[in-house]
């Protein structure tokens, strides 16, 4: 062994170098242990993960879950007509075997399942001798014209328009409820959980794809959280394949770069084991991947590969000077552990930072991006230079950094002028510029999702389109909140309270973006109408305590088993964050001036509800997350350069990023939301990198003597090539995303791959003329 | 004190009867015995119901409205939570006026073009001396858990109500203080009365529940029982043109005619393509040149223009459910019902289709 390299070197490289196969050894059989936990991790979305459990909306809804039960789970499918409309013989026989087909599928609840066909779904009128109805579709039917011309006059009379049949008669609706947990068929005592991706997939087949078929005439329109969730999944699926292209394309990247089969092939080795590892211990931790923490491999991924190309660089540069590779290997570690130490933790200290939001899903992300800079601290940082030191770099590559090292670059030379007095001015005063614009439109930036629909999906997915579909047609929206009007035991049958929930409803009723309200008091005034002849004149409540009773006895969705409880369903427009808040306001300016001890009005479950929480929490933490993330990157820097001038070099580029990220997203239309509040603490974390490497070579090269602008052309000579091919591997990992069918993925993909790529344009545009002014060569070198 | 309906020792036995043909006597009952029983435990309550103003709207033009009239050039509509519409311009634009209630207000009469009276849930009656501008509340009565379901004036100072469980109020001083005076009806089970009117030249007919009919050949003092031809509810009645001439109408579409002021009816039948029409009728009007209209669920709206022997149906394609029926100008109409404020043509379309 070559004792003598042992004078100067740290613990660490004497422990490391001077036991290589005792490190491989261990690495084998911690890959060994937890490959096979990566294995094991499954694509899953928990729902309580997405959502801010703290948030008082959510505690109150959480509270109240069991008693929200009947609101339930289902999915709507809407079987259209494509010519004429729904009154003909083929249509009704498509609609009779959709839904015989339905019934059959596991995990419906079957005696819930309503559409035209179902015997509960019925007419009514008022006779002399009382209410009359019957069947919607009668037992006589039998597809001819009378008995259509029948079912077009019961489906008058069933008050069904807008719900289960379109209002242009061309569609109907077969209402799914679905049960969390049913019995296996084959095993009637075992319970089956609901396999929303299995479910999904079924209504696919064996609805979507078989009728469409079967009857040309007729499409298919399938909505609700199942068939959303079954998507999502997909979705996560699909992800796969984009690690794939992420990783063929970087391995091309890497042998350009290298010109070596065997170095390319060790970053790729040591940074694919870091991504087993992070999965590995995110299984062993109890974890699952989410469509959020999905995105953690990726940026494992990037981070390793653009670090193991720092060590590559150096290890191609120092094989030229030593004797082997193993010394080769010895002295690039001693010369980039740190810097690559600092760059690390300063990525994990940004992520840190993103524990201070209140949603599990962020939390996770969080905890499953540090686990994953921490595993690349040992794979790229250690395994890496002890793989090279047995395989060493090729000759070509060794000859060719060699020759790149004393050959003068015009590239490097040109961009050096970054540097220049004159030019410095320029660039401060066209950043200052950028910094007033971004901030100017960056006003424009909304909380919460802006696209109508899902906005988990593209507004364009079929989803999406199928949802458009319903709500064009029906009289539902898709945003509902959800008011919960908590009284004693008993209580939600009283005048009182019900006059309360009327007044809430009217209020409510005129505020902007609110569609319609529904209550328990909206069937009892229907009841007490239809109870007196269906005269409209009796189309309110009734102070008179039985007859409230009577009324509400045929809603009993709409309050819980001890009448404690009555939601009041709102149904909003759209869910962009400017109509939440002004239905919340109303509910919550309501609230002040009517609850009393016994009757309280709570906020809030439903989607909406859950939207409005959402955003507050992240309206909330954005700035806090936003300064800490800045404060935690500054305090990095602070303790690396020991100089306050050094630091606002490296964070001032940074800064410009996030208020050019923020225009960005209000020009793109998208929300501060879930999926890309993380996205500013990872740009920032991630892209103080370029800065730490960019300044410290800078510095090295100031402290020799050289002027700001030599400085820093060599800086970029030894460093700006693997800068350079750092922005990009990190841009093209996160890019793939953006053809993610999941909407927010996509918008993370997006601003990620600007905040990555406009970093490193920051970094080395701006952080030179800020070095013109800030920082004193002079001092430097005295010192 | 009071007594939330003329139904007394009787009630159970017409409840008995009457429990296998309609819903609400399942109900009327338990009203009766929780009225009879809790006597104070409702005075306390009544001590907490406060009356509030109604809330100015944007939307109370589509809100559920369920009467409307002519006042001098105006026209006015009313409906739920309070809501009272007038309309300077036939029927055009609306304006709502705020009232001192929000419960429903279920009808609507002008004796002139200044003075008129609407009446609603709580037994409430509003008042208007400046053709609906503005309104004061002249009675409320929330512990009669009751609607007042019609109203009618002979002149600025006499006028009547009816309305649920047999009720029958009546002033002579214009509505400063109102008097129950239902036991002026041999009505004992107290069944609803869902109308009153004038009949040209004879006296006042009210109708209601179970095909009740009264007569009142003094404009209100004495009534009589007029013989019905029906045993379903009448909702309105409607002046004919000749004295003595008129049509009552209800349930399922029937309407019948007298010439005599209720002491012989024949029916009329409403056919459209589809033969005669069931749904029921809630409200009608006559018109200026004499023709009645009557409107009621399924968009259904009728036109006689022989004094009720006969009637043209149109049921509108919306098929909602309307309330009340007013003449607009140039032979238009302006129908009230679900869905608030609808113009249409004379016969019923909307103008907009």
């Amino acid at each position: 062994m070559s004792k003598h390299y042992n004078e100067g070197a740290s613990f660490l490289e004497r422990l490391v170098f001077n036991n290589r196969p005792a490190v491989i050894l261990l690495c084998v059989v911690i890959s060994a242990f937890l490959f096979f936990q990566a294995a094991n991790v499954k694509p899953q979305t928990s729902f309580e993960k997405m959502i801010p459990l703290q948030h008082s909306f959510i505690q109150n809804m959480l509270e109240h879950r069991n008693d929200l039960a009947n609101l339930g789970n289902s999915i709507r499918i809407s079987v259209e007509a494509k010519d004429g409309d729904i009154f003909t013989k083929e249509y009704m026989e498509t609609l009779r075997l959709i839904n015989d087909e339905v019934f059959y599928i596991g995990g419906v609840d079957r005696s819930g399942l309503k559409s035209l066909w179902s015997p509960s779904v019925r007419w009514t009128e008022v006779t002399e001798e009382g209410f009359a109805g019957g069947e919607v579709i009668p037992q006589t039917y039998d597809g001819s014209a009378e008995s259509l011309d029948e079912l077009r006059n019961n489906v008058l009379k069933s008050g069904q328009i807008g719900r289960l049949v379109a209002n242009n008669f061309k569609s109907s609706i077969i209402d799914v409820p679905l049960l969390e947990s049913y019995p296996n068929p084959e095993n009637q005592g075992e319970l089956l959980n609901l396999d929303y991706q299995k479910f999904s997939h079924e209504i696919e087949e064996k609805v979507r794809d078989k009728f469409q078929a079967q009857n040309p005439n007729v499409k298919v329109h399938v909505i609700g959280f199942a068939k959303k969730v079954g998507d999502l999944i997909d979705g996560i699926m699909q992800v796969v394949m984009f690690f794939g292209l992420a990783f063929g394309i970087t391995l091309v990247m890497l042998y350009f770069f290298t010109h070596c089969i065997r170095s390319t092939l060790a970053v790729l080795l040591t940074t694919t084991i870091a991504v087993v590892w992070q999965l590995g211990l995110l299984h062993t931790f109890g974890f699952g991947l989410d469509p959020y923490s999905i995105l953690v491999p990726f940026l494992v991924f990037a981070i390793g590969i653009s670090h193991g190309v720092q060590k590559i660089n150096g290890i191609a540069l120092e094989a030229g000077k030593a004797e082997n590779a193993l010394v080769a290997a010895r002295l690039t570690f001693r010369q980039l552990f740190m810097p690559g130490l600092i760059a690390l933790l300063s990525d994990a200290v940004g992520f840190v930072t993103l524990l201070l939001i209140d949603i599990g899903v962020i939390r996770e992300l969080a905890i499953g991006a540090s686990m994953g800079v921490a595993v690349i601290i040992l794979t790229n940082l250690i395994l890496l230079p002890v793989t090279i030191s047995y395989i060493g770099v090729s000759q070509k590559s060794v000859k060719r950094s060699r020759e790149q090292a004393n050959k003068e670059s015009r590239m490097w030379r040109t961009i050096s002028n970054f540097a220049h007095p004159v030019v410095a001015p320029i660039s401060v005063t066209v950043a200052l510029v950028a910094v007033v614009g971004g901030l100017w439109y960056g006003q424009n930036l909304k909380i919460g999702d802006l696209d109508p629909g899902a906005p988990e999906l593209h507004p364009d997915s079929r989803y999406n389109l199928d949802n458009d579909f319903i709500i064009s047609n029906y009289s539902t929206s898709s945003d509902v909140l959800v008011v919960m009007v908590k009284t004693g035991p008993e209580g939600c049958s009283t005048y009182d309270t019900q006059y309360a929930i009327d007044q809430l409803m009217w209020k409510l009723d005129n505020t902007e973006g609110v569609q319609s309200t529904i209550s328990l008091v909206t069937v009892a005034k229907q009841v007490i109408k239809g109870m007196n002849e269906g005269n409209l004149k009796w189309e309110s409540l009734s102070r008179n305590q039985d007859i409230l009773n009577n009324a509400i006895s045929r809603g009993t969705e709409l309050y819980n088993g001890d009448c404690s409880l009555a939601p009041v369903l709102v149904f909003l427009n759209d869910h962009k964050a400017d109509t939440l808040i002004r239905a919340v306001d109303a509910v919550e300016e309501f609230s002040a001036e009517y609850s009393t001890e016994d009757r309280q009005f709570l906020l809030a479950a439903g989607n909406a509800g859950i939207e409005a929480a959402t955003n507050e929490v992240i309206d909330a933490s954005e700035e806090t997350m936003l300064m800490a993330v800045y404060a935690a990157v500054s305090f990095m820097c602070l303790l690396t350069f020991r100089s306050i001038a050094a630091t606002l070099c490296v964070i001032l580029p940074l800064v410009l990023t996030s208020i050019l990220g923020n225009a960005l997203m209000a020009y793109l239309g998208i929300g501060v939301k879930v999926a890309t509040l993380p996205v500013i603490a990872l740009g920032v974390g991630i892209g103080v990198d370029y800065g730490i490497y960019i300044y410290s070579r800078l510095e090295t090269f100031l402290r020799k003597g050289l002027t700001l602008q030599d400085a820093y052309y060599e800086t970029l000579r030894s460093t700006g090539k693997a800068v350079l091919f750092t922005g990009l591997c990190l841009a093209i990992a996160v890019a793939t995303w953006i053809f993610s069918a999941i909407k927010f993925q996509a918008d993370m993909g997006l601003m990620l791959t600007f905040m990555f790529l406009w970093n490193m344009v920051g970094a080395i545009w701006l952080l030179p003329a800020l070095a013109r002014f800030l920082i004193k060569p002079e001092k430097l070198r005295q010192s | 004190m009071f007594e939330p309906n003329a139904r007394r020792s009787t009630a159970c036995d017409a409840a008995a009867h009457r429990l296998s043909l309609r819903m609400p006597a399942l109900l009327k009952p338990l009203a009766l015995s929780l009225s009879l029983g809790l006597v104070s435990a409702q005075a306390v309550a009544a001590d907490k119901i406060k009356t509030y103003d109604s809330i100015a709207s944007s939307r109370a033009v589509e809100s559920l409205l369920v009467d409307v009239s002519a006042a001098g050039g105006n026209l006015v509509a009313v409906g739920e939570r309070g809501h009272v519409l007038i309309s300077r311009d036939k029927g055009q634009s609306w304006k709502q006026v705020v009232v001192p209630t929000r419960q429903l207000l279920t009808s609507l009469f002008f004796v002139d073009e200044k003075n008129g009276w609407a009446v609603g849930h709580d037994a409430v009656i509003l008042a208007t001396t400046d053709g609906g501008a503005t309104w004061v509340k002249q009675f409320e009565e929330p512990e009669r858990e009751a609607p007042l379901l019609d109203i009618w004036f002979r002149d600025s100072q006499v006028g009547y109500a009816v309305g649920a469980y047999g009720a029958l109020l009546t002033t002579s001083n214009g509505g400063k203080t109102w008097q129950d005076v239902s036991d002026r009806l041999d009505n004992e089970d107290g069944y609803h009365l869902n109308a009153i009117g004038e009949v040209k030249g004879s006296g006042l007919l009210a109708v209601g529940e179970l095909g009740n009919m009264f007569r009142s050949l003094d404009y209100g003092m004495t009534w009589e029982i007029v013989e019905s031809p029906y045993e379903g509810s009448l909702f309105g009645v409607l002046s004919g043109s000749a004295v003595g001439e008129a049509v009552v109408y209800g349930l399922r579409g029937h309407i019948f005619y007298t010439a005599d002021f209720g002491t012989t009816w024949t029916e009329v039948q409403a056919k459209n393509e589809d033969g005669v029409i069931e749904y029921g009728l809630s409200d009608g009007a006559r018109l200026a040149d004499g023709s009645l209209l009557i409107v009621g669920h399924g968009g259904t709206v009728l036109r006689s223009r022989d004094g009720g022997k006969s009637f043209s149906v149109f049921n509108r394609p919306d098929r909602i459910s309307l309330a009340g029926v007013a003449p607009a100008a140039d032979g238009q109409l302006v129908l009230v019902g679900q869905g608030g404020v609808h113009m249409t043509d004379g016969t019923g379309a909307s103008l907009e289709d």
